[in-house]
């Protein structure tokens, strides 16, 4: 759990840094950070961070983002579903994909303590604040982000996100025809559209594909 | 074009935080009693990436030489090291040296 607060308190910093050159305030970044807690979707919405706000897109994309949430702690219920509905509720606004699996290889392993989701959870939250407000405060004393490649902390943290999640060959299709899209829809329709329109092909390229060339799968 | 108002920025930062609770909530209240396939498994699983896809691929094409170094090295660097931190380092360092010595 350490060493993936210590990596946390590096993210969040990025995303601090990222923040402020996106125009965001110090606050707002905050905010996000201590109540969204979710750095892929803080992250994208960074790049939608325009005036006027692109609300419908923002929250597509969250939604786009977070439905796996939906999937991860259904999976986590047979576990919850014991405590007192509040505390459930409460612990529950702590998952992350890291404390996710985490608590679910416990309790497979017979742990009907949720300490690890609760306490991993916890410490990955405090890591991810801390970081925040360390990167705003560093962000905001450069006077040439780009100069210093500040402005492709998003890109590159999105992309090591989607990449780094582990040897997934059945995704590469998908992730194509995810890309393609996006770029045509970014082209052709309508502003903001093309992120939508790559996560549903994404999806929907996923489920025709043949199951035989999924067999890579985790 | 007109700043962002603290009011508007309240309420995306409201909207996105009730999107990011409730779809955690969501698995607690619903989902456990509605089964889910393999095929809604392999839907959700691919469309929460490819949202990333869809937001990285313009910031790629249409970015300056530093922005897609950037990209190459960072994916390369993650795809054969698996080291999240070298890769966005590297990917920021090469952005750098870019637009130093190129741009």
């Amino acid at each position: 759990m350490l060493p993936l607060a210590g990596f946390t308190v590096v993210f969040g910093l990025a995303f601090g840094v990222a923040a402020t050159n996106n125009g965001m305030a110090g606050w707002e970044a905050m905010l996000m950070s201590a109540f969204m807690f979710a750095a892929p979707s803080q992250f994208a919405a960074l790049e939608l961070w325009q005036s006027p706000l692109p609300l419908l897109a923002m929250a597509t994309t969250t939604l786009a983002i977070h439905t796996r949430h939906i999937l991860m702690s259904a999976a986590l219920h047979p576990w919850l579903y014991t405590l007192p509905k509040r505390q459930r509720f409460a612990v529950i606004g702590l998952l992350t994909d890291s404390n996710w699996a985490m608590s679910l290889s416990a309790y497979q392993h017979g742990e009907r303590n949720v300490g690890v989701l609760l306490g991993g959870g916890l410490a990955l939250w405090a890591a991810w604040v801390i970081g925040t407000g360390m990167g705003l405060v560093w962000g905001e004393g450069i006077a040439e982000p780009r100069r210093y490649g500040l402005d492709v902390i998003m890109l590159c943290f999105l992309l090591v996100m989607v990449i780094g999640a582990g040897p997934r060959n059945s995704l590469y299709v998908p992730w194509l025809a995810a890309a393609v899209s996006a770029m045509l829809a970014y082209w052709y329709l309508p502003p903001y559209l093309h992120v939508m329109v790559g996560a549903l092909t994404g999806g929907l390229v996923a489920v025709v594909q043949r199951p035989s060339s999924a067999s890579g799968e985790r | 074009m007109a700043p962002i108002t603290t009011t508007q920025s309240l309420a995306a930062i409201g909207l996105l935080v009730l999107i990011a609770y409730f779809s955690r909530a969501a698995g607690l209240l619903i989902m456990a009693r509605i089964p889910v396939g393999p095929q809604a498994r392999r839907f959700v699983d691919a469309m929460s990436s490819s949202v990333l896809i869809a937001v990285i691929t313009p910031l790629v094409i249409e970015g300056d030489g530093g922005a897609r170094l950037a990209a190459i090295v960072a994916g390369l660097v993650i795809l054969c090291l698996r080291r999240p931190l070298l890769a966005i380092g590297m990917g920021m360092g090469s952005a750098s040296l870019w637009r130093l010595w190129l741009a």
